[in-house]
């Protein structure tokens, strides 16, 4: 130890707190025994004026070099002692506190075992503050903003003074309106006056407040910097409402989408776009969007599903076929062919069936044809660009769709007779009807586009170079496949062996399609397939498929495998043809198989098939339809160095900007990315057309190159698991089997019941089904579908921390029935039925609709109870006498309060029992044990019964009741713990924020510069809560019309020539307040974000972290005290 | 999940299956050579306690449950029991003994003293639990061969099935029970007595604290439109099925109902048939009930 | 007994169970009447479950023991699963009948203690027990006139096969003798 060390004992009586069980002299006797102390005082009260004079001087007279004060917790006087010894002139930190009353003479009952403690822990102060060093302290400047969370009544009330006081205020409020719970009540205890009429002119004031950014819809995401000095993270989640809206409600009458309405419960509901309550601050409306529904976004062009499911569930058609011709000309055509995997993915399908997507799709649009009416194209201003499209297939038209209604001037090169492509050469008339494909291929060219008919790429038509020449500005080619593979095996070039696709063109185009009796198709493709169906209706009679896989590896659509099966195709599965025979008549008469068997899945996830040595199979037939695979028909086109093939034979193209090696040709469809189906090949032409589109405005086309991001699903709806009406089966015609099968279309359309009964099941798992006719029905232009969320980077002063509670969820205690009862509701619900415009417009009543003659009200529900909550909730008693006097206002009826204990402690509350007694309300002493609806007498029958102790009598009661109210305790926000990091936040009874003192220090909390104000913090009413927001926003005005802060030199320090450099500490510190530089590869400390935590310290391998005044030397001396003696 | 076919279990009877009870043995042991569980009886095992022993003697009654606990440790397989009663007095053996070491280590001594030894590593099952989360949906349903279609049942758990230790399933409102019937095709109604007490511990020696309990849990099972109680406990077994006519008289309201076990109910789906289930030994009119409810297999 | 011994046999139990594991929690009893509401047969009870803690608290542990309740406990645990103060009152109850029978509480022939202590001597004599013993036992040491009533029941049963003569002895049945005296030892000490 130091030599020449001139220590002040000062010991403390504290009245008799310490004195009574500690013996003060014995205690003083012995710390002037102690090396380096020059002088020990006891005294009754130290921290009195008169005490800490006695410091004062002896720090002048006695020249003292260290103070240790033996007293009471530091948490009370270190700042009084060490100011003291300030004010004389001695450096605060050269002064330690030793408690000798929380932590000695009040948990000692033994005088002898008090004073001997008291004796080590002064003699551990002497030693530990010998070793303290003077330390400076550091000043920062505040910022003069502050920063309110929660916008219920705590958090209006602190950033109304707030802002008041000139203070600019970024209010932060999760939901779309501010008010909190307490906007929800009806009226308040003990007064009765309507929340409301007090409430609401708070509100208005916040919202039109200069000094006030209220940001709803908000949510904190990051906090970082130190008191004075925040630098915050707000994520606002788009409303999908701008401000310019009025709150008419136009949007809310025509919206589709109806939703429980989680503000009102009771089961009442509202639409997807919504006002919570009628004086929402802000006013606007809100739109609820979960994200982008399955159906959605699987479909190939993303068509806004729900949108017109939904529409047509409310019987707008009109509506819905525009919603499906915003990216989709051909709703008739896909209403038939498309292989739906929107239909994979529905929510629906989790609870019953998934919804019949397509099949609504088709509804619309046949609708439409049966009323003759015709869609309306799109004409915009032409843009003076041309654009060439070879090929009239699902690509090639889509594409010239798009272009079209972006003023493109269109013209389509079509190889065949007819336009279409597979569409109409490789789908039968049986499942698309001519006269549809027409109408539709039609309304593509009603968009001024030009259609040139048998004008292959060719010398016989057209040419890369002669289309430039024609002054075609950009050219897409979606040239389709027209050409079959081969199996390469012996006999194949027989007669009757034919190539699928030209089997199919022959029979769809020109309807005579060469037929044997015995037809074997090979593949299991929908080409395959649609041959096989075609061949029986060509007069052959048997048709066999022959596919090397299973039935579950067939890429063909299920529902036409099924209709192929039930119009008599066979179908063998596991077998692969290897040789074709002719019969002693010369021609072809069977077909040699191999056996297989599956092996392991190949990169697409389909099993390989794995032949079986020596193992065959034979069939006799007299034709063989190839329809195994399909190549695009590119010998023209790649003597032009400029294309070349992939190894798959077919068009190399950009996959992502669909550009081709020549520029300004592009190609999309089958051509490039080999056999798929229309909607793939549509979404193809579409790409492509988008890339055309930015290639002619000279865009950058890279922007297409950023990766789409991963489908997710969404949360499942809650109602998913609930019993719901089952999907209908759609109707079909049914099928003769053998010959009269006929060339009429198979699947029949939805009629409009169905129809509307179906759209009906869609849960709209998006919230808003993105229908978009609110935006038609809003003048303002107010809604805005495709509006983002923001981050906001707000620098603050301080913090003031207001989220509130949550009530306590009553289905944890299923014994009160609630779920299983209609007429048992909770506390919070019943404060929406007494409210006015509330679910029930103010009418106290049971699900049946009629007034309650007897009401139950349940105190204490999840209160004071080991297992759920266990504390007291505070409100609940008033709440409940507040309802009890609502029920005999509104309805007379008999009211009877089941309590345990009646807690009556504020202003005016006991006065409120009296009356409440007075106006003759039931009180049971004893907690409801259970509510039961099972009668154990005749008189019971059909009633609810609770059942409670009357403790006061000592007997069990049965209490009948119309109507139960559960009053439920409050509970911290489930999402308490991540506020609590976020702000870094102590919490306590599963989730209260901590304050940093019970009594002392209601509203600060540990991180300085941070307040609490309100139900996070612990249960409250709303005095309490109001009176806790001015104190945290006092708090806060505080530090910033003080306008510096003071930083506590207690903070962690880094010796370099220790440091090795090995980043522990910058990875533990929770305050991000270490950071690491590089080329002297050493720690350092900010000290302005230290807060002295010592994390680092304690983590350092190579001690260089360390903290001061709590240096090792400094806490061993501590330690060597304290077992000295 | 391991595949039903490797599952298996130290079956603990209880004295009560050996006489009164022994339809619940059979149909428990029937049901699972189905399932493909194996249940290997606890050999030698002695009575668990039970409330009674429990009332007089608390050492003593540890020393019963703690030998079948011995037995059955270091097998590595769950000790399972039909008995609601076995199973709660061997569960809360199992309790105290990890809770109160002074008590463990008395224990201990005295297994000592007669040549054994239990650390307290088994666990105890009730079987209704192995086949609904063991087993599971699937697994079930794969074996149902006789759909219960349209049959009502009340299922009764009874009160120390879930009480005091919901080990596996709500303590007053379980589920397990009616999803299995769900599985099996029947229909759950909806018995809100589901573990109310019956009260069968006081048929003897107060009986009419006993039968007002049973009463209660039939006529209820009744209102709610059953066909059949089904039973997790011997003991609630007997005092549902035995007691009728009595309950009916007393209370001026027909009370009768079959009632049976949840393994039989679970064997008929799976096909077996009312000799291996003992359908017979029931007191109820379970046989007719069933033939009308269900068409012939 | 006076009020004072009462009070000295009250709080001697209530150090009892205060020692098993949770039972100290009795003392935080709020007297809601939850278990009592809860108990099926409280009805019937002179002390239901809340009123016999009353009673402990008052010091009148003799009153109970002498009451007619412990002895209608079913002990289905419900009173124990809903105490929001988490008292295992079944154990208590478990407890209580212990007590009132070292005590000599027992008013005369309780239906209740014959028929456990039927039980136990099946039990200890054989490791199992068996109904139909059982009852012979209890009949006899109640009432055997009042076994007539149950033999319509009882032959019922018979024809089922569902009533066991006697017992099987359990082969082990010497070393659980053992086992039991060892237990008896390791408590007197």
């Amino acid at each position: 130890m130091k030599d020449g060390n001139q220590i002040g004992v000062y010991i403390c009586h504290c009245g008799t707190n310490i004195a009574r069980t500690v013996d003060i002299q014995e205690v003083a006797g012995f710390a002037r025994s102690l090396p380096g102390v020059a002088v020990v005082r006891e005294y009754k009260y130290m921290c009195s004026d008169p005490g800490q004079a006695l410091i004062k001087e002896d720090i002048k007279s006695e020249r003292l070099t260290h103070v240790v004060v033996a007293s009471c917790s530091p948490l009370m006087h270190e700042e009084t002692f060490r100011g003291a010894c300030e004010d004389a002139g001695l450096n605060r930190f050269l002064f330690q506190m030793s408690n000798i009353r929380e932590q000695c003479s009040w948990v000692h009952h033994e005088r002898s075992e008090a004073t001997e403690k008291a004796k080590r822990l002064i003699a551990a102060a002497v030693r530990r503050v010998a070793q303290h060093r003077p330390l400076l302290r550091q000043e920062v400047p505040v910022r003069g903003e502050a920063l309110v969370v929660g916008a219920g009544i705590a958090g209006i009330e602190a950033a109304l003074r707030l802002a008041d006081s000139g203070r600019h205020v970024y209010l932060v409020e999760k939901e779309s309106s501010i008010g909190g719970h307490m906007a929800r009540f009806d009226k308040t205890f003990p007064t009765l006056d309507c929340a409301a009429c007090i409430l609401t002119p708070k509100m208005v004031t916040v919202g039109q407040h200069p000094n006030i950014t209220l940001l709803t819809l908000s949510a904190v995401e990051e906090v970082k910097g130190f008191v004075g000095n925040f630098h915050v993270k707000v994520h606002q989640h788009a409303r999908y409402v701008t401000a310019d809206c009025t709150g008419c409600g136009e949007c809310e009458k025509v919206c589709p989408c109806v939703h429980p309405n989680d503000f009102d419960l009771l089961g009442s509901t509202r639409k997807a776009i919504y006002r919570s309550f009628p004086q929402a601050i802000p006013n606007a409306y809100v739109i609820e969007k979960r994200g982008v529904p399955m159906c959605e976004e699987t479909c190939p062009i993303h068509t806004r599903t729900q949108g017109y499911v939904n529409l047509i569930a409310h019987g707008d058609f009109t509506g819905a076929l525009k919603v499906i011709r915003d990216v989709n000309p051909f709703p008739a055509s896909l209403g038939r062919v498309c292989h739906h995997p929107c239909e994979d993915r529905c929510q629906r399908g989790y609870h019953d069936e998934s919804l019949a997507i397509c099949a609504l799709k088709r509804f619309v649009a046949d609708r439409e044809i049966e009323l003759g009416l015709s869609p309306e194209p799109v004409r915009p201003e032409p843009n003076g660009r041309k654009v060439a499209v070879v090929g009239s297939g699902p690509a090639g038209l889509t594409g010239a769709y798009d272009l079209a209604r972006k003023g493109y001037a269109i013209t389509i090169f079509e190889k065949y007779g007819k336009p279409g492509g597979l569409m109409r050469t490789g789908i039968p008339p049986f499942r698309l009807p001519r006269e549809i494909l027409d109408r539709e291929v039609a309304h593509v060219l009603a968009h001024g586009v030009e259609l040139r008919l048998n004008t292959p790429l060719g010398e016989s038509g057209v040419t890369i170079e002669s289309l430039k020449e024609d002054g075609f500005d950009a050219i897409l080619l979606a040239l389709g496949t027209t050409k079959g593979r081969d199996l390469g095996i012996p006999g194949e070039h027989l007669v009757g062996v034919v190539n699928c696709l030209d089997y199919l063109r022959e029979a769809n185009l020109h309807d005579r399609a060469e037929t044997g009796r015995r037809v074997a198709v090979v593949g299991g493709g929908n080409a395959a397939v649609d041959a096989a169906r075609t061949a029986l209706r060509h007069g052959a009679e048997n048709v066999m498929i022959l596919y090397r896989r299973t039935r579950e590896e067939m890429p063909a659509i299920g529902a036409e495998i099924e209709a192929a099966k039930h119009e008599g195709v066979e179908l063998h599965f596991l077998v692969n043809p290897v040789e074709l025979r002719v019969g002693p008549s010369g021609r072809l008469n069977r077909v040699r198989c191999q056996k297989m068997r599956l092996g392991q899945p190949d990169e697409g996830g389909r099993r390989r098939p794995i032949p079986i040595d020596g193992e065959y199979v034979e069939f006799e037939i007299d034709q063989v339809i190839l329809a195994i695979s399909q190549l695009p028909d590119l010998d023209f086109l790649v003597k032009d160095k400029d294309f070349d093939l992939t190894k798959w034979a077919t068009l190399r193209a950009d996959p992502y900007t669909c550009e081709t090696g020549k520029l300004g040709v592009f190609a999309a469809g089958d051509a490039v990315t080999g056999p798929s189906t229309v909607v793939e090949a549509m979404a193809s032409g579409r790409q492509a057309a988008t890339a055309v589109d930015l290639y002619l405005h000279g865009e950058d086309l890279d922007i297409l190159r950023q990766e789409s991001h991963r489908p997710q699903e969404l949360p499942l709806m809650d109602h998913v698991r609930r019993p719901d009406l089952p999907r209908k089966p759609r109707a079909r015609i049914p099928v003769n089997h053998g010959a009269g099968i006929s060339f009429e279309e198979v699947e029949r359309t939805f009629t409009r019941e169905q129809a509307m009964e179906e759209a009906a099941r869609c849960l709209v798992c998006g919230g808003c089904s993105d229908c978009r006719i609110c935006s038609d029905a809003c003048d303002r232009e107010a809604i805005d579908h495709l509006m983002a969320d923001t981050v906001h980077e707000l620098d603050v002063g301080a913090i003031v921390v207001a989220t509130g509670f949550e009530p306590y969820d009553v289905r944890k205690l299923p014994r009160y029935g609630y779920g299983r009862h209609d007429d048992v509701i909770t506390a919070l619900e019943f404060e929406r039925m007494c409210h006015a415009s509330g679910p029930t417009g103010g009418r106290i009543t049971t699900k049946k609709g009629e007034a309650p003659k007897t009401v139950a009200i349940l105190h204490c529900i999840g209160s004071r109870d080991e297992s759920h909550l266990e504390y007291c909730s505070r409100v609940c008693c008033m709440y409940s006498l507040k309802f009890a006097h609502l029920v005999r206002e509104h309805t007379g009826a008999e009211v009877y309060n089941f309590y345990i204990d009646i807690r009556a402690f504020g202003k005016g509350y006991e006065e409120f029992y009296k009356r409440l007694l007075r106006e003759g309300v039931h009180f049971i002493r004893g907690k409801a044990a259970e509510v039961t609806a099972v009668a154990e007498s005749p008189e019971e029958e059909g009633k609810l019964m609770v059942v409670a102790e009357d403790t006061l009598l000592g007997i069990t009661r049965r209490v009948p009741a119309e109507l139960v109210i559960l009053s439920a305790g409050l509970a911290p926000r489930k999402d308490s713990s991540d506020v609590a990091h976020v702000f870094s936040l102590g919490c306590a009874q599963g989730g209260f924020f901590l304050e940093k003192h019970p009594k002392l220090a209601p509203v600060d909390t540990p991180t300085e510069g941070i307040f609490l104000a309100g139900a996070c913090q612990g249960p409250k009413d709303i005095p309490d809560s109001v009176a806790q927001g001015s104190a945290a926003a006092a708090g806060a005005l505080v530090l910033m019309d003080r306008g510096k802060v003071v930083l506590e030199p207690i903070r962690a320090v880094i010796r370099e020539e220790r440091c090795g450099g090995c980043k522990l500490c910058v990875a533990s510190c929770p305050f991000g307040a270490v950071e690491y530089d590089a080329e002297r590869s050493i720690s350092r400390v900010v000290r302005e974000l230290c807060h002295g935590c010592g994390t680092c310290a304690a983590g350092c391998p190579s001690g260089a972290a360390t903290q001061e005044n709590f240096e090792d030397t400094q806490i061993l001396a501590e330690i060597e005290g304290a077992l000295a003696v | 999940m391991i595949s039903p076919g490797q599952k298996v279990y130290a079956y603990f009877p209880g004295c009560s299956l050996e006489t009164t009870n022994k339809a619940y043995d059979s149909s428990t042991r029937n049901v699972a050579k189905v399932l493909g569980v194996e249940m290997v009886e606890l050999a030698d095992w002695n009575c668990c306690g039970a409330t009674a022993y429990l009332s007089i003697d608390d050492g003593r009654a540890m020393v019963l449950s703690a030998r079948n606990l011995a037995l059955s440790e270091g097998q590595s397989r769950d000790l399972v029991t039909v008995c609601s009663g076995c199973y709660v007095v061997l569960h809360k053996a199992n309790h105290r003994f990890q809770e109160d070491p002074q008590l463990r280590d008395r224990v201990r001594e005295a297994l000592k003293a007669g040549g054994m030894d239990y650390r307290g590593t088994v666990r105890v099952r009730h079987f209704l639990d192995v086949v609904v989360n063991d087993l599971g949906k699937e697994a079930i349903e794969r074996h149902v061969v006789r759909r219960l279609e349209g049959l009502r049942v009340a299922c009764y758990y009874g009160c120390q099935i879930t009480r005091p230790y919901a080990e596996f399933d709500d303590a007053e409102f379980p589920e397990s029970m009616d999803r299995l019937m769900g599985w099996l095709g029947a229909t759950p109604v909806d018995f809100q007595l589901k573990t109310k007490c019956c009260s069968g511990m006081l048929m003897t020696t107060q009986q009419d604290v006993g039968l007002d309990a049973a009463g209660k849990l039939l006529r209820e099972a009744r209102r709610a439109g059953a066909d059949c109680i089904s039973t997790a406990c011997p003991l609630c077994q007997v005092n549902l099925e035995a007691y009728q006519d009595k309950i009916s008289d007393r209370a001026g309201a027909d009370s009768h109902i079959p009632v049976l076990y949840f393994t039989q109910l679970l064997g008929t789906a799976l096909g077996l048939g009312n000799r291996e289930l003992a359908l017979g030994d029931s007191l109820t009119r379970v046989e007719p009930m069933l033939a009308a409810r269900l068409e012939a297999p | 007994m006076n009020a004072t011994e009462a009070r000295a046999l009250t709080d001697e139990f209530l150090e009892s169970v205060r020692a098993t594991p949770g039972g100290e929690k009795i003392d935080q009893c709020l007297q809601c009447g939850t278990c009592s509401a809860s108990c099926p047969s409280s009805r019937a009870m002179d002390y239901p479950p809340r009123a016999a803690i009353a009673a402990l608290r008052a010091g009148m542990l003799d009153r109970v023991l002498a009451s007619n309740t412990v002895w209608l406990c079913t002990s289905c645990y419900l009173c124990t699963v809903r105490c929001p103060a988490g008292i295992p009152f079944t154990d208590v109850m478990y407890q209580l009948k212990r007590l009132g029978i070292e005590k000599g509480y027992v008013r005369g022939r309780t239906n209740g203690v014959e028929m456990a202590k039927a039980f136990v001597e099946v039990v200890d004599r054989c490791g199992r027990s068996s109904e139909g013993e059982l009852l012979r036992n209890y009949f006899w040491s109640t009432n055997p006139l009042r076994a007539l009533a149950y033999l319509p029941l009882g032959w019922r049963l018979l024809r089922r096969g569902r009533i066991g003569v006697r017992p099987r002895r359990i082969a082990g049945i010497e070393g659980l003798r053992t086992m039991m005296a060892a237990m008896e030892k390791g408590r007197s000490r």
